[in-house]
């Protein structure tokens, strides 16, 4: 049974005259230099559901992430539960009431669900063994109505599972302010749906929850007031879920910067990449893929939109030849390279710039000089097979630093050493080379400054220009919007839509990204 | 007082950082060393004389050290070489055993023609220590398998094997003990002339070079660094992973056979149960200290069969016990383990 929403909707709290369970007032929070709060602010009353809304980096964790102690905010105020508190460590948010279940679990793998408990207890609890959190537990989860197994190994436990173990950990803690960062990301349909009538009954038991989440459709059925956030900015704070509507969420999400011209193909081209039906089965590490077709012509941009972890990581794996499709079919150029190794996929004029560059695209412990020759080593570009021409490696390199512009390297310096945009313009000088047919780029600005993320756009632009094409995934929605002459939106392993970016509005990508289709 | 003290790496050690911190290692580990055997019973003046002289100044040590020093270079690029791919080889004993079986089988039963006898049983050994770490190699790529649980009991395997040949069909049929009967002349590497030294060396200086090449001045040591840091970079980078592990993990299990077979070709002219007893330890040190690079391994092998000469020459002069001997060498490598590790790492307190 699910309680009805909107029992608070624009009638105030549900503890009339209480002071707010958290108040945040303009927080400012810049990493590196860089804004990820800009005057944020964000107020939760007892008894509520609130959501926090937003697409990718508006700010959304950042925000709770220093309400929770995570993070020290670079100026602000904030308040709990009347008091003006800023919990510099976790431990102290958890002292002043305030718990926060984050995205990726904090839970020791080879302990059971009581140790984990116990360990996070402290030495200043009274439960000092392993029995009385085991009892504890069974109280707490028995208060809220939450199963949890206290014996059970958390090795052993589904995602699901482990989530409430965290939400009944916080609980115990003594949270009475709940933060839950995405926690239906992770789970089916059904496992989301009684999480969420939890939270429901634990904010008319008088907590306050927070959900982070990008779907609406969770906002509308079990939270009672909304926050939108976008650019770390609060654009819309605190409404009544009953007085908005879908349309004006996913705008206000997305915002004016969809304001986005015709970019008409300069060269339209041939077919480069086509792919079809490719599927693969989910497993625990990711959604999988599910029929995906699309096709890639040479002089053209196509963006994949998407909220992070909706099987962008198997596309990527699946075209670079790392893992290996169920179903489905990739051709290049006419050249069927569905079976095809990496090596042989590289011939083809496949090129690939991973999400993560120090994890499937250089090796840290190497220098710039051998990144750079990884792959052309093998074609016999440094020497033959009983010779390696390191002198040659050395001069290409320092030619290519030159005319990527990579700053403070020398071919000899080991590539740990570089920055992120450069590491970045070492990892585009080696992919972006004469022999480049088509570009798969995964979020290839992520992390990178303002200069060095022009740098990496304008440097596909050029590629493109020049006929090759371009696969661009991105969970950065400015990101695909700059560069993209189609937008398609990724969600649970499907293509949702696609359309040129002229068509694009962002009614249609906010409800696409939201997963309503 | 540790409670505000972090370990740092250090972005890019030098090599003078690096000697200065070995050097220091080395040091600390022998000043430790001399108080211990002081403390056992050798006359403080003496020690000098007995780690120095005896092991690298005097004719008859230096050849001793060098002839102890020649399995230890042929262990320890065993065990390099699939270091430098990730893959521990744990087995190096296994493959040993198995090498010196092969070639005492080569030996024993007259196998060849005689100039061919000694190349037969090189041969043979190194074929057959490949052999010996395929299984687990296969294991391992086919269904992800650890290495160190199977190259390890495949060790004792081996062993055992010995034990079961030489309590059994070749136990020496002159005195009934558990040894083969002594090697032929064939079968044997001619001897230097110069103390127990013999022309094994020329081989293992040969295979030394061979390796050195092949790692730093071919594609397949810059193949093994990519596949050794990052496979997954390799991977997505088109590198022949699958090849450059399999060639290199059968490198491995064929130096260790090679080196069975250079023990008792060598200096034993006989199998039996103690010729490839400590070689493991020695290799993973060997190839750990030298950083998996081939002419370190050369330096330290010789370093540590010094530390070898040194043992005996205590053990028989001082009555030193074998644990005491042990126990030295142990000082030292710990030593000299701590001091890489302030290499790379910077001790620093906040202020």
């Amino acid at each position: 049974m699910i309680d009805t929403a909107h029992q608070l909707g624009g009638r105030g709290t549900l503890f009339p005259g209480a002071p707010p369970a958290l108040d945040l007032r303009g927080i400012d929070k810049a990493f590196d230099g860089k804004p990820a709060l800009v005057d944020a602010s964000f107020r939760l009353e007892w008894g509520e559901v609130h959501a926090i809304v937003g697409e990718n980096g508006a700010g959304k964790s950042t925000l709770m992430n220093v309400a929770a102690g995570v993070y020290a905010a670079d100026g602000g105020e904030q308040t709990i539960d009347g008091e003006a508190r800023s919990p510099r460590s976790p431990m102290e948010a958890t002292a002043a009431g305030l718990g926060m279940v984050h995205q990726h679990f904090r839970l020791v793998q080879s302990f059971t669900v009581s140790e984990n408990i116990l360990l996070s207890l402290g030495r200043d609890s009274k439960i000092r063994t392993p029995a009385q959190a085991a009892a504890a537990i069974a109280a707490k989860a028995a208060e809220v109505g939450l199963p949890v197994d206290p014996a059970r190994v958390v090795a052993d436990l589904s995602t699901a599972e482990r989530q409430r173990v965290e939400i009944v950990r916080v609980l115990l803690l003594g949270a009475r302010i709940l933060i839950l960062d995405e926690p239906t990301a992770v789970l089916s349909e059904d496992e989301a749906k009684m999480l969420l009538s939890f939270v429901r009954r634990l904010a008319r038991q008088g907590h306050a929850v927070v959900l982070i989440t990008h779907k609406f459709r969770e906002v509308a059925g079990f939270c009672d007031r909304i926050t939108i956030m976008r650019h770390g900015k609060t654009v819309m704070a605190g409404a009544p879920v009953a007085d908005i509507d879908e349309g004006e969420v996913a705008r206000l999400m997305v915002g004016e910067a969809l304001a986005v011209s015709e970019r008409p193909l300069s060269r339209p081209g041939a077919v480069n990449l086509s792919v079809s039906g490719l599927t693969q089965k989910p497993d625990r590490f990711g959604q999988g893929l599910n029929a995906l077709n699309f096709e890639l012509h040479a002089g053209e941009v196509l963006g994949i939109a998407g909220v992070g972890g909706n099987g962008q990581e198997e596309l990527v794996a699946c075209l670079t030849g790392l893992s290996r499709q169920d179903q489905g079919s990739i051709r290049l150029g006419g050249r069927d390279l569905s079976r095809a190794s990496p090596h042989d996929r590289r011939k083809a004029g496949l090129r690939i710039i991973p999400s993560d560059r120090f994890e499937a695209g250089l090796v840290r412990e190497l220098s710039i000089a051998e990144n750079l020759a990884l792959t052309q080593v093998a074609k016999g570009d440094f020497g033959g097979p009983f010779f390696l021409d390191r002198k040659g490696m050395r001069h290409a390199a320092a030619a290519a630093i030159l005319s990527f512009d990579i700053r403070g390297a020398s071919p000899e310096r080991s590539a740990a050493l570089l920055s992120g945009g450069n590491a970045q313009k070492v990892l585009l000088a080696r992919e972006l080379d004469a022999g480049m047919k088509v570009l798969v780029a995964h979020s290839p600005s992520r992390g990178l400054d303002m200069k060095a993320t022009l740098f990496v756009r304008n440097a596909i632009k050029q590629a493109v220009e020049g006929g090759a094409a371009c696969l661009l995934i991105s969970e950065d929605l400015n990101e695909v919007l700059s560069l993209s002459h189609r937008v398609a939106v990724m969600n649970r392993g499907s293509i949702a839509g696609c359309r040129a970016i002229g068509d694009v509005t962002p009614e249609w990508i906010g409800a696409l990204l939201a997963g309503h289709v | 007082m540790f409670d505000a003290a972090f370990l740092v790496r250090r972005q890019a050690p030098g090599p003078l950082l690096s000697g200065a911190c070995y050097a220091g290692g080395l040091f600390v580990g022998l000043a430790i060393s001399a108080i211990l055997l002081v403390q056992a019973g050798v006359p403080a003046d003496a020690l000098v004389d007995e780690f120095l002289v005896a092991t690298f100044l005097t004719s008859d040590g230096l050849s001793q050290t060098l002839t102890a020093a020649l399995p230890l270079v042929l262990v320890g690029l065993a065990s390099a070489v699939a270091m430098r791919v990730r893959f521990w080889n744990i087995g190096i004993e296994g493959q040993l055993w198995l090498g010196a079986v092969a070639a005492t089988w080569v030996a024993l039963g007259g196998i060849g023609p005689e100039p061919l006898r000694l190349p037969l049983m090189l041969v043979l050994g190194a074929v057959v220590g490949a052999a010996w770490i395929a299984l687990p190699l296969w294991l391992k790529l086919k269904w992800g398998v650890n290495e160190v649980i199977s190259t390890l009991l495949l060790g004792s395997i081996a062993f055992l094997l010995v034990q079961h040949l030489l309590f059994g069909v070749w136990r020496d049929p002159a005195t009934n003990f558990p040894v083969t009967a002594a090697f032929p002349e064939a079968s044997r590497f001619a001897a230097t002339g110069w103390g127990q030294l013999h022309y094994g060396f020329l081989l293992v200086g040969a295979v030394t070079a061979a390796l050195w090449y092949l790692l730093d001045y071919t594609r397949v040591g810059f193949y093994a660094d990519a596949v050794g840091h990052n496979i997954k970079t390799a991977r997505a980078a088109g590198l022949p992973v699958g090849a450059t592990v399999t060639g290199l993990v059968l490198l491995s299990g064929a130096l260790s056979g090679l080196a069975g077979v250079t023990i008792i070709a060598g200096t034993e002219h006989r199998l039996s149960q103690v010729v490839g007893n400590g070689y493991l330890f020695s290799a993973i040190v060997v190839a750990y200290v030298a950083r998996a690079k081939p002419v370190w391994v050369l330096v330290v092998a010789l370093a540590l069969g010094a530390v070898f000469t040194a043992g005996n020459v205590l053990k028989v002069f001082y009555s030193i016990s074998e644990g005491m001997i042990v126990l030295v060498q142990g000082t030292v490598l710990i030593s000299i383990l701590m001091a890489q590790f302030f290499s790379t790492y910077a001790l620093s307190r906040p202020s």
